[in-house]
């Protein structure tokens, strides 16, 4: 009994970590992954869907339907964003880094001067049960089946839409894509958009779980940085999905076992080896491998 | 006791006489007061004409400048806007010509008469407003005596400090503490301030006092932290490990069991308040079964969680900084964890219990020297006060309101001390002074820099409703005392950790 309680906590602390990074990251997917903007601004971007979820839900609004709100509001937000600055830096990498920085600076403090040091929390919807001497929040488990749902919609939308064939074509050779007609321009708001709609949903997924603060997109970007780059270019969604399981199966029976602390060096030493053996990261050492296999039986 | 009331301008003695500047109070005259008390009177006395030249000089001086630096921007802004805000009420009540009650008491400090009276044991004049309490701390037809003050802030006799004005200084240290630095260096050296009150983290004190050193610039510290401390130019006017950690401890072990389990954060505060646990721990019977240290960053403790629910403590120490960390309480909550929970820094610090959904924090136990639910009179009179001037703050944690009577105690200490003159206002913080916070009595220990304080046993229900469970009139920053600290004799400058003392070895 206490053992397959011990193996069944650990399985649900390894969803659970697997479920935070890839939510802190699925914004930045996109953004990152696919437009390669290094987008500092993440964080705010979740902020701002946690800000929407909790001014929305405390105004009436059922949490689901928050949720929902906060990624259409900061879709919206990030299409603005979009065209008003983010255009300006394509294919300047490091320009883009500096001005994102600048508005996750401009957007945390405003948050703090208008909104103030916190904001009051959502409460953790949906009970939990225990087994053994361990108990789970029904919540986390919400959480884990919405990235899986995410993982299939995301996939779904790149490779059975025209959208995401045109957004593939444009990331693959912008100047192509529109010598054969394909708006680029538009195809880019539509992705800068959507990646900031998911960050937006996700900090509303993750905002009952943490303190609601002008700053608390912070803790998101490392994970969601060490996420997409362990991850790789290649084919960002199973990047994504690969380095978050990945790294969390480093991290849960460590933390376990040793702390905390340890739990959080060793998920950054697996990020930093993983980085060395697979430069190109997760997904581009897996694609190789079917590439071999495909070949092999051709 | 009895003269531990009025006592707050010694310096006006001579010209004020006949002014009361309060309603009530025993019949000790000032000056009857001030023949009886030897120490004191000896330090006080050449202020009744200093003060008095320092007046006519008023002009030429111009403004006293206190500095104060906090983070009004970045992770700790909700910290630092509240220690703003209580440094310019401050200030503001002292131009006014306000200071709160209080003064020299001499050396030895204040009896504590009472372990468990939830009132203040202040004897009264004998006839009007005197109330009455029994053993247990319940109003009482008879029993022990206490007059309760309706407000601790009274007139000074005085314009502003010494009849200048008090200008403050206070830039933005925007939580980094290179910034801190920088500020640190242009306050004493550009500004030149006759006193600098700042720091929230320990890691900031730490950063500037080197410098507050090389300039020996007056320096008071105002935050609850692990203690240790001992150095000549710097006064630490929060609560430390023996005030709250011993008594918190000591009472979560009678009332819930011996098993303890620590989760910390994991820098000096942390590690420093888990050492003074596990010493102490030991002694009243409790017993660590588990310890972690958790990185500042970290806002998921699914494994953590999972770490206390394997152990099964009887209930779990929390000492977690930070709106990170803070995570940890509605992801407990929802995980079902019902563990009671003892704290020094939650719900005194970033009001969690206002913040989380109830049940969150629910049998949350913290010993605090301040918490806005403080149930006196005069901490209601505060409060208001507060709210008056700052309507839309959200809360008065522990550090706004240590932040709120350290600039009076210094506006105090340079009135004995008739200058503001950096070292003649350190000898007179070392003078036995005494001042009437709204938590209550405050003593500066001359030997340690360091103060007693009211400690109060706060705890959160299910609805998050504060109640106090037991106080402590005052309990003595003693540990530094025990390894031999004394600040008036020996001048020292570094910070004592738990190690250095044989206690903390076993």
């Amino acid at each position: 009994m206490e053992v397959d309680a011990l193996a069944l906590s650990l399985a649900y602390q390894l969803g659970t970590n697997a479920a935070f990074l890839f939510l802190a990251a699925v914004g930045l997917i996109i953004i990152l992954g696919m437009m390669n903007i290094i987008n500092l601004a993440h964080g705010e971007l979740m902020m701002i869907g946690a800000y929407i979820a909790t001014i929305t839900h405390h105004a009436g609004l059922p949490f689901p339907l928050a949720v929902v709100a906060s990624f259409f509001g900061v879709a919206f937000f990030g299409a603005i964003l979009e065209l008003t600055i983010v255009r300006r830096f394509y294919g300047r990498e490091l320009g883009a880094l500096v001005v994102t920085w600048g508005i996750s600076l401009i957007l945390g403090q405003g948050t703090f001067l208008v909104f103030g040091p916190f904001m009051p929390a959502i409460k953790i919807p949906g009970g939990s049960s225990s087994y053994g001497s361990f108990s789970y929040s029904h919540y986390w488990l919400v959480l884990i089946a919405i990235s899986i749902a995410l993982i299939f919609v995301l996939y779904w939308i790149y490779r059975h839409t025209s959208y995401g064939l045109q957004a593939r074509a444009t990331m693959q050779n912008a100047k192509m894509a529109n010598a054969l007609g394909v708006p680029t321009a538009r195809v880019y708001t539509l992705t800068f958009s959507l990646g900031a709609g998911l960050a937006g949903l996700s900090g509303a997924l993750l905002a009952p779980t943490s303190t609601i603060a002008p700053f608390m997109g912070q803790q998101f970007v490392a994970p969601a940085f060490i996420t997409v780059v362990v991850g790789g270019a290649t084919n960002v969604i199973s990047g994504a999905v690969g380095s978050s399981l990945i790294l969390s199966a480093v991290k849960t029976p460590i933390g376990m076992a040793l702390g905390a602390f340890s739990g959080t060096v060793a998920l950054l030493v697996a990020a930093l080896i993983i980085i060395r053996i697979m430069p190109n990261g997760i997904s581009f050492t897996i694609q190789k491998y079917l590439d071999r296999r495909r070949n092999k039986k051709a | 006791m009895k003269n531990d009331k009025r006592t707050d301008q010694p310096g006006k003695e001579a010209e004020q006489e006949d002014i009361s500047t309060e309603d009530i109070g025993p019949k000790i005259t000032r000056r009857s007061f001030m023949k009886g008390a030897g120490a004191a009177a000896t330090i006080s006395a050449a202020p009744v004409y200093l003060s008095g030249i320092s007046r006519s000089f008023a002009a030429k001086d111009g403004p006293v400048k206190i500095g104060h630096i906090e983070d009004l921007s970045g992770n700790l802004a909700v910290y630092g806007v509240q220690k703003d805000h209580a440094a310019q009420l401050a200030v503001k009540e002292i131009n006014e010509g306000k200071t709160l009650k209080g003064g020299p008491v001499g050396s030895g400090g204040l009896g504590s008469l009472a372990e468990y009276a939830t009132k203040p044991p202040i004897m009264g004049n004998g006839d009007k407003d005197l109330k009455f309490v029994d053993a247990g701390g319940k109003l009482d037809g008879s029993g022990m005596a206490f007059v309760e003050d309706n407000d601790v802030l009274v007139d000074s006799g005085d314009s502003g400090i010494l009849g200048r004005e008090v200008e403050l200084i206070h830039p933005d240290g925007q939580s980094n503490n290179t910034i801190w630095q920088q500020l640190t260096r242009k306050l004493i050296q550009e500004d030149k301030v006759d006193c600098l009150v700042a720091g929230f983290t320990s890691a900031e004190r730490e950063a500037i006092r080197p410098i507050v050193d090389q300039f020996k610039q007056l320096y008071i510290y105002t935050n609850q932290y692990e203690g240790g401390v001992a150095d000549s130019n710097t006064f630490c006017t929060g609560a430390i490990c023996e005030q709250q950690v011993i008594p918190v401890v000591d009472y979560m072990i009678q009332k819930f069991g011996p098993r303890v389990y620590t989760i910390a954060a994991d820098y000096n505060f942390g590690q420093l308040t888990a050492a003074w646990t596990r010493a102490f721990a030991p002694q009243v019977g409790g017993e660590i079964i588990g310890e972690e240290f958790v990185p500042l960053s970290v806002s998921d403790f699914t494994t953590s969680i999972a770490k206390v629910q394997q152990a099964k403590p009887d209930w779990v120490f929390t000492l977690l900084v930070g709106s990170n960390q803070s995570n940890y309480y509605p992801q407990a909550a929802a995980t079902g964890l019902e563990y009671p929970m003892a704290s020094t820094v939650n719900m005194a610090q970033g009001y969690e219990h206002r913040r989380f959904k109830a049940p969150s924090l629910n049998r949350m136990y913290n010993c605090v020297n301040y918490i806005e639910e403080v149930p006196t009179m005069r901490n209601r009179a505060f409060v208001k006060r507060w709210y008056e001037m700052f309507p839309d703050d959200p809360y008065i944690g522990q550090m706004a309101q240590n932040t709120y009577f350290s600039v009076h105690m210094y506006a105090k200490a340079a009135r004995i001390a008739g200058t503001t003159d950096q070292e003649e206002v350190k000898r007179a913080m070392e003078s036995g002074l005494h001042i009437e916070a709204p938590e209550g009595t405050v003593f500066m220990e001359p030997s340690t820099h360091h103060c007693s304080h009211y400690i109060r046993l706060a705890t959160a229900d299910a609805n998050h409703n504060v109640s106090f469970v037991r106080e402590w009139p005052s309990i003595q920053p003693w540990w530094l005392q025990r390894i031999g600290v004394n600040l008036v004799r020996h001048k020292e400058y570094k910070q004592y950790i738990p190690d250095e003392d044989p206690f903390f070895k076993a």
